[in-house]
């Protein structure tokens, strides 16, 4: 069977370039760059999130299979050079001028606020006729109008556009190829604003297929009116990501964040944002000094592409990591807690390694890959009733959930996983058994099953 | 003393005049081009564009002049083309020109319901002769576009009376997200006049090597500010577009 030729488009570029050094190392700024002779870490990152996580693993293990020749990516890349070449991948970056860029980013936020029913999206019913909402408009129709451009090149057989950042792309594209889109955040038509059904509508009409992360949004774009082909596909990771580190690695790991060797600590892996609820994990630990003196509370993460000075340079992550300082200053539990900020994957590792068990205590969660991840170290994992993942979660056998407001069943939880290594075992080995269903293995069959349905249908 | 040869007097005559034409044309054109601001972009550049071929006519014919071309023959070939042409493509012409005029001014649209004459049906085709109908028996039915200029066109669609779709095309040059958004922020200032639901909205038609076809969708809140709001709408196209054009030379 002939190789499809896809072309990928994400708000988030698969790497960013740290460094000013790194267009200048890459020659100024080439128009078909490499990342030979570039550092990563150093001149370049892999991005935090679902692009390094989920897409790319996609990406590789199609290609693998023979399913995808070539991959085409288009991304939102300001500090990027034109276009990147890796093996099997071209990524092509988008740019904007700052003023866009600002104007973008904040009806970004109104859309991701609303979707999540928050008060952020003040404004929501105007954001329409705004001028910023003109420049939200400018981003996808330049990024369109790339991506139309590499289809004369290329002649694709299909589009993938992932995210609510993206969404009006399938209908700018204005080409008969079919076009999926992968809906990453949560799905609830009850939250949208009547103002906006017609265009949400209408946007979402304009691709050929609509993936969601679980079932219950899935039935909510139903319900919504979306008359097209929808599908439930649970986010996925590659296990072959995550290693379990030396024990060397893992000891200077937990040195190097003021942790000691044997101390006991529960883990929170999530962006600096106060949808993550990391606000809610500091109370119920306030609570818990008493009757866990020993037990401390680590926070991975740090902003997102939005929040970095590579992406939006929207300032949200770093305003919400100081108000969680503060607040543990005035718990009193600043020794107790730990902020690592990003963290490399190899000692993301060695965190998972060394917990207890992790919490995910977000507000609202799309899905919650981390929950994957925890179960991939089989770590017993805490989690609200409002993450997506919930739908996998047999209470009390793979997990424990709460809702994200019931602190007192939090701490409860806390305690019982604290006090009961056996349980804590227990539930580690049956979420690794749940998370095979989000495995890049499992998805790469559905995933391939679907851009051959569209392509046939 | 002759400051040219003799020989050269008569090209450099005709290449004078050529290249006067070509200025006086695109002086007509643009001027022609601004006092139709207020009509549909599409309207407007075609009438740009007869402006220009009828100087380029006059140009031509003073330039044959110059060359020993009595001018009573130019006169009568250019006639007797013209009414050869108006005879052989008289039909394709009037269809073409009905297609022209039912774009601009007949307020239907692809994926819209109509009926005209004994017709009726959903429009799934507008080509340059005729509007393709799909009847709710599976029939296809092919309206001349004459017949829509002669013949009443009832939009039964629901709502249709709010939309208001303006062709605008935008020459390649044109940075085309920029015109978006820039046309965008200007018609947000309509407001007041617009369905709050159903923001402005454009989209692509067709594409080619000048330009993009594109299609401004307004939904209007009161029928009787069609006119307004289509004289408004189109002002503010043309505006964008010079301002656009304006900063690209300056980045340029």
């Amino acid at each position: 069977m002939e190789k499809l030729r896809i072309c990928i488009n994400t708000q988030t570029p698969l790497i960013q370039f740290t460094s000013g050094t790194a267009k200048g190392r890459l020659g100024g700024n080439p128009p078909d760059a490499t990342l030979d002779g570039l550092v990563e870490g150093q001149d370049y990152r892999y991005s935090p999130g679902g692009v390094t996580r989920m897409v790319l693993p996609l990406v590789r293990r199609l290609q693998e299979q023979g399913v995808l020749g070539e991959v085409h990516w288009v991304s939102l890349n300001p500090a990027g050079p034109p276009t990147v070449r890796l093996p099997g991948l071209v990524l092509h970056n988008v740019s904007l001028p700052d003023p866009r860029m600002r104007s973008y980013g904040q009806t970004k936020e109104v859309i991701w606020g609303t979707v999540h029913g928050t008060a952020e999206a003040d404004g929501a019913s105007e954001m329409f006729w705004s001028d910023d909402f003109a420049e939200y408009a400018y981003y996808n129709r330049r990024t369109a109008e790339l991506i139309r451009q590499l289809d004369r090149e290329h002649d694709f057989d299909l589009f993938y556009i992932h995210d609510f950042q993206q969404l009006p792309i399938g209908g700018m594209l204005d080409s008969l190829k079919p076009k999926i889109l992968r809906w990453h955040i949560p799905f609830d038509g009850t939250v949208i604003p009547d103002t906006w059904r017609p265009r949400i509508t209408a946007y979402l009409d304009s691709y050929d297929a609509v993936v969601v992360s679980t079932d219950a949004y899935l039935r909510a774009l139903h319900q919504f009116g979306y008359q097209g082909r929808g599908v439930r596909m649970y986010p996925y990771v590659d296990p072959d990501d995550f290693g379990r580190p030396s024990a060397s690695t893992a000891q200077s790991t937990v040195l190097r964040y003021g942790l000691t060797e044997a101390g006991p600590f529960a883990l929170v892996v999530a962006r600096m944002d106060p949808m993550k609820g990391q606000d809610r994990a500091l109370r119920a630990f306030a609570k818990l000094r008493r009757r866990a003196p020993d037990l401390r509370l680590v926070l991975v993460g740090n902003g997102s592409f939005s929040g970095s000075a590579q992406g939006l340079s929207l300032s949200k992550s770093g305003r919400w990591r100081s108000a969680l300082e503060k607040l543990a200053g005035e718990l009193g539990i600043s020794d107790q807690v730990v902020f690592t900020g990003h963290v490399s994957q190899v000692e993301l590792d060695a965190l998972y390694e060394r917990c207890l068990f992790t919490i995910l205590p977000s507000v609202q969660e799309g899905f919650g890959l981390v929950v994957i991840e925890s179960w991939l170290h089989q770590r017993a994992a805490i989690v609200t009733d409002q993450a997506g993942v919930a739908e996998l979660i047999r209470p009390g056998e793979n997990a424990l959930l709460y809702a994200p407001d019931d602190l007192a069943e939090l701490r409860r939880h806390i305690t019982e996983l604290a006090g009961d290594p056996a349980r804590r075992q227990k539930m580690g080995r049956a979420g690794k058994r749940a998370a095979r269903s989000c495995t890049v293995a499992y998805a790469a069959r559905s995933e391939s099953r679907l851009m051959r349905e569209v392509l046939e249908a | 003393m002759p400051v040219l040869p003799s020989f050269l007097v008569l090209p450099v005559l005709i290449a004078f005049t050529v290249a006067l034409t070509a200025i006086i044309a695109s002086v007509v054109a643009y001027v022609v081009g601004g006092l139709m601001r207020q009509s549909p972009p599409v309207a407007a550049i075609g009438a740009r564009r007869l402006a220009a071929i009828i100087v380029w006519l006059v140009g031509g014919s003073f330039a044959l002049q110059q060359a020993g071309v009595s001018p009573d023959v130019v006169f009568v070939v250019v006639v007797l083309l013209g009414v050869a042409a108006l005879i052989a493509l008289r039909y394709p012409l009037e269809n073409f020109g009905g297609k022209f005029f039912s774009d601009v001014y007949i307020p239907y649209k692809v994926g819209d319901s109509i009926r005209v004459g004994s017709a009726s049906g959903k429009v799934i085709e507008q080509n340059a002769m005729a509007t393709v109908l799909l009847t709710p028996d599976d029939e296809l039915v092919s309206v001349p576009n004459t017949l829509l200029l002669r013949e009443p066109v009832v939009n039964t669609s629901p709502q249709a009376w709010k939309e208001l779709t303006i062709p605008i095309t935008v020459r390649t040059s044109l940075d085309l997200p920029a015109f978006e958004s820039a046309l965008l922020k200007s018609l947000s200032k309509l407001r007041s006049r617009l369905d709050p639901r159903f923001p402005p909205v454009l989209t692509t038609k067709a594409r080619g090597a000048q330009g993009t076809d594109l299609t401004l969708t307004l939904m209007i809140r009161r029928a009787e500010d069609r006119d307004a709001l289509l004289a408004e709408a189109s002002k503010r196209i043309a505006e964008v577009t010079d301002a656009v054009q304006g900063a690209g030379r300056k980045v340029g």
